[in-house]
């Protein structure tokens, strides 16, 4: 058995005895995930059904010292959800409300337990949609916009965190407190103009609080897309020409990727790329209300991809199969997301290192990458995407190994360790970053930076309790 | 903890040999939601009606089944009665197979079936499932009823007029001899409707399912050794069966080797045409060969069995067959077809867990009462009884038929 029985009663009394559970049986899933971060087991995990029951498991843990660690499906590919100190794993799925769809302001508000499958369905209905990322349809949609998900509307709005329009959450100590315009009235249209102490909690991989409740803002389904592509012979030829097209503003998503990502499974070990192949593989999805409108958009591309041509940008006309295509239009998908793709054949151990980057430095990160990897006998199956017209952009390096092998298990760890150590001082900040990230990452850290952070931490959560030892500073 | 161990227990001999397929599964969990997007229509649902009930992580879909194979695998877990409980009360419906991308989709149903069948060297097998499985050894039978009796359905008329030679075997089942017998009556009569070249056996046994479900292998092959053997003992060329599960033993099973079916396991060389009764009237309607002589005029909404629809990929026979019927209008359930709702009784659930088995069937029951039909139809004896005993637990208005009932209503009669 797990945690004690004395506990467990009082977990019993508040959720009933089918939802709180401390047999290492039933717990074991809990205790790992598809990366390489070490297992630990939780001592309790309880499946909480509403607000009251999640205050008074909160007031329970403050005074047993004991930790809380908020689950939905722990699928976020950085071992955020393993409960480092034990504790009690909180297991939200049973929350999977949508509470509302208001079309009239344009958002939708949520609990935790609602999958990207339950909210695109029904959002459909309505003719609108969110921004649907790259993973499992299972996987809870709010979880993934406080944690920076990302999403296929990157290159209009920027990743999902930024499409958050209010919340709920119970504080560590037991307190609710609403935020933005649902502080004030019944609607949850926006965080503005207030102060943004949403920021008290997106981020922050489940440390500050539990997120109960989520509006975010919604958009209408563009009824006609395309998906245009290109390649390239390199990571400066690719870069240059995401640039010069995503300032323009057009498009809904432009990412691209290298020839290992692109194989179906990525290469595992590593395998040389055909000499007379592309290294770099891109596409764009543009969307419109009209086929004036994708036509129009279709020729301001070409215009960027003869003027990057031109100025002797090594591009090289490239069509990606229907099915591809297909792929980025009707998301999500479960075939995009279900890590097929990724570790396919491997041993099913999936983790990466990246991600948010200057773009100027992409090139730069990917070729010291590349040798890294290849060093370590792994496939450089990196992604460039960009968030948000010009500002920032994701670089990622989707890396899967063997976990029937602790060798292999190491040799992944190690070679995406030392890409972080590469990668922080060129500008790049890790998402969802495990905490062995962290330890580098706080290496490079402002010290102001760190004392607000953990004086932040220290105020929200003064027993600290909220998933212990994840953010490298408490 | 550190990292990942290799495997150590080789004594887990059933599981290991499937240990390269579980350590595909990448713990995605897609397996526990019914997906499909790009359609006219969004649809999501959850499909795991273990998980549905008991929401754990243990319980939800292939992931539960990996990450306890994994466990055990690695000594991290024993065989305790909690993982007795999240192995024996899936109901092997296959919905978190249907879904799952990553190489662990074919052996998922395999290896589910071997951590039951890990489950009898402890002896954490559900009591009830002791208890049929001791009976089913000398009676061939889980209905704790006589093999003696198995034909007992059959009006001697008939049961003397049967030929010793046929194209065919009806292979009745377990459930259409011994407890839904109006579903095997309705068979013949259609059968003799059709013209069917067909005899019934005075020997079958038990298909086996139960036994395969349920992990108990080496059972099961003597079950699939005996019943292979009918084919030449009336020259038949294939079975032609009621019940989804028969159809999948036989077909699968029986016929199917790793990680798909048994084949490896029963060692038998067989390999006949298996059809399921719905299929052969399908093929009649085809060559226009079906005279009906009657009306049917309700709304019939139609359940796919998990064994004859994800299991066996066949979904369109039955409606071919239902559309055909004069008067019925046919309207569908939101989880249909791939994406069809357990009844809750497969799996060896019925038996071991019977509360949980009704209420399965009842949210699949109020599923069916939303579409406004009145009768609720399946192509299987044994969702029929789990679906039946949920309409009237709920005291329904609808009324449970077979497919084959329904067609007996409309055939033969002037």
């Amino acid at each position: 058995m797990g945690g004690n029985d004395r506990i467990l009663k009082q977990l019993q009394e508040i959720v009933g005895p089918e939802y709180a559970t401390n047999d290492e049986a039933l717990m074991y899933p809990y205790s790992y995930d598809l990366t390489w971060n070490d297992p630990h087991m939780p001592d309790y995990v309880v499946l909480p059904k509403t607000v009251e029951q999640i205050q008074r498991i909160l007031r329970l843990a403050n005074r047993e010292r004991i930790p809380v660690v908020p689950y939905v499906t722990g699928t976020n590919i950085g071992g955020l959800c393993i409960p480092e100190e034990g504790g009690i794993l909180m297991d939200l799925k049973r929350m999977d409300q949508i509470l509302e769809i208001n079309t009239e302001t344009g958002y939708a508000v949520i609990e935790p337990g609602v999958s990207h499958a339950k909210f695109s369905a029904a959002l459909k209905k309505h003719g609108y949609e969110f921004g649907w990322g790259v993973h499992p349809a299972s996987a809870s949609v709010l979880a993934m916009a406080i944690n920076h998900g990302i999403g296929h509307l990157n290159g209009r709005f920027g990743i999902n965190s930024q499409m958050i329009s209010s919340m709920e959450v119970v504080l560590p100590t037991g307190e609710v407190a609403k935020i933005g315009s649902c502080a004030y009235s019944n609607s949850w249209h926006s965080l503005y103009p207030l102060p943004m102490l949403a920021g008290l909690f997106i981020g922050w991989i489940g440390t500050t609080g539990i997120v109960t409740k989520l509006g975010v803002w919604i958009s209408k389904i563009r009824p006609y897309k395309e998906v245009l592509t290109i390649a390239a012979e390199s990571a400066e030829d690719i870069t240059k020409y995401m640039v010069a097209w995503r300032d323009l503003e057009l498009c809904d998503e432009v990412t691209a990727v290298s020839w290992w990502l692109a194989q179906i499974p990525i290469p595992y070990p590593y395998k040389e790329k055909p000499a007379d192949e592309p290294e770099w593989y891109s596409y764009t999805v543009i969307s419109g209300w009209s086929e004036e409108e994708i036509a129009y958009k279709k020729k301001m591309w070409k215009e960027v991809v003869e003027r990057e041509k031109a100025k002797g940008v090594k591009l090289i006309d490239y069509e990606y199969p229907p099915e591809a295509k297909r792929g980025r239009t009707e998301l999500p998908s479960r075939i995009v997301g279900s890590t097929k793709n990724y570790s396919k054949a491997c041993g099913g151990g999936l983790a990466w290192p990246g991600t948010f980057t200057p773009a100027k430095n992409w090139p730069i990160i990917y070729n010291k990458w590349k040798e890294i990897y290849i060093r370590h006998n792994l496939s450089p199956a990196v992604r460039f995407t960009d968030y948000r017209g010009c500002h920032y952009g994701m670089l990622r390096l989707m890396t899967p190994f063997d976990k029937r092998d602790p060798k292999a298990v190491q040799n992944a760890r190690e070679a995406m360790k030392e890409c972080i150590e590469v990668g922080v001082p060129l500008g790049m900040i890790p998402y969802k970053p495990p905490v062995e990230y962290w330890n580098i990452i706080n290496k490079y850290a402002d010290p102001g930076w760190i004392m607000l952070l953990t004086k932040i931490k220290d105020c929200l959560d003064p027993n600290h309790i909220m998933n212990p030892g994840k953010l490298g500073v408490r | 903890m550190g990292a990942e161990h290799p495997l150590i227990r080789k004594d887990y001999e059933k599981l290991a040999e499937v240990y390269n397929y579980i350590s595909m599964c990448t713990h995605c969990t897609n397996c526990r939601t019914l997906y499909e997007y790009g359609q006219k229509e969004n649809f999501a649902a959850i499909g795991c009606p273990q998980g549905d009930k008991f929401m754990l992580e243990s319980y939800f879909g292939s992931k539960s089944k990996s990450s306890i194979a994994r466990g055990l695998l690695k000594n991290k877990l024993q065989y305790t009665d909690s993982v007795m409980h999240a192995v024996f009360t899936c109901t092997t419906c296959g919905a978190c197979q249907q879904m799952c991308e990553t190489d662990f989709k074919p052996a998922i149903m395999r290896t589910i079936e071997a951590l039951r069948a890990e489950a009898w060297r402890f002896g954490k097998v559900p009591e009830a499932i002791k208890r049929w499985s001791a009976h089913v050894k000398v009676e061939r039978n889980p209905y704790m009823e006589k093999h003696s009796d198995r034909l007992n359905w059959l009006p001697s008329s008939v049961r003397n007029s049967l030929p010793k030679k046929a194209e065919y075997v009806y292979f009745v089942g377990c459930t259409a001899s011994y407890r839904q017998k109006q579903i095997a009556l309705a068979t013949v009569n259609v059968f003799k409707a059709l013209g069917v070249d067909f005899t019934i056996a005075e020997d079958e046994w038990c298909c086996g399912s139960p036994m395969f479900r349920t992990g108990q292998w080496d059972l099961a092959k003597e079950f699939a050794e005996h019943n292979t053997a009918l084919l030449d003992k009336y020259g038949a060329e294939g079975f032609i069966t009621s019940c989804a599960g028969c159809y999948k033993a036989l077909k699968k099973d029986y016929q199917e080797g790793l990680p798909e079916g048994y084949k490896d396991k029963l060692g038998i060389d067989f390999h006949a045409k298996v059809l399921h009764s719905t299929q052969v009237v399908a093929e009649r309607l085809k060559k226009g060969e079906v005279n009906f002589t009657g009306k049917f005029e309700k709304v019939v909404t139609y359940h796919d069995p998990c064994h004859l629809g994800r299991h066996c990929e066949v979904y369109e026979e039955p409606r071919e067959v239902l559309k055909a019927i004069p008067g019925v209008k046919l309207v569908e359930m939101e989880r249909t077809r791939k994406f069809s709702f357990c009844c809750g009784a497969g799996g060896g659930v019925r038996a071991a867990f019977p509360e949980y088995s009704l209420e399965t069937a009842a949210k699949r029951v109020e599923e069916a009462e939303g579409t406004g039909a009145e009768i609720l139809t399946s192509a299987c004896p044994f969702c029929y009884r789990n679906l039946k005993d949920a309409l009237e637990a709920k005291g329904s208005n609808m009324k449970m038929m077979d497919v084959i009932e329904i067609l007996n209503e409309v055939l033969g009669k002037k």
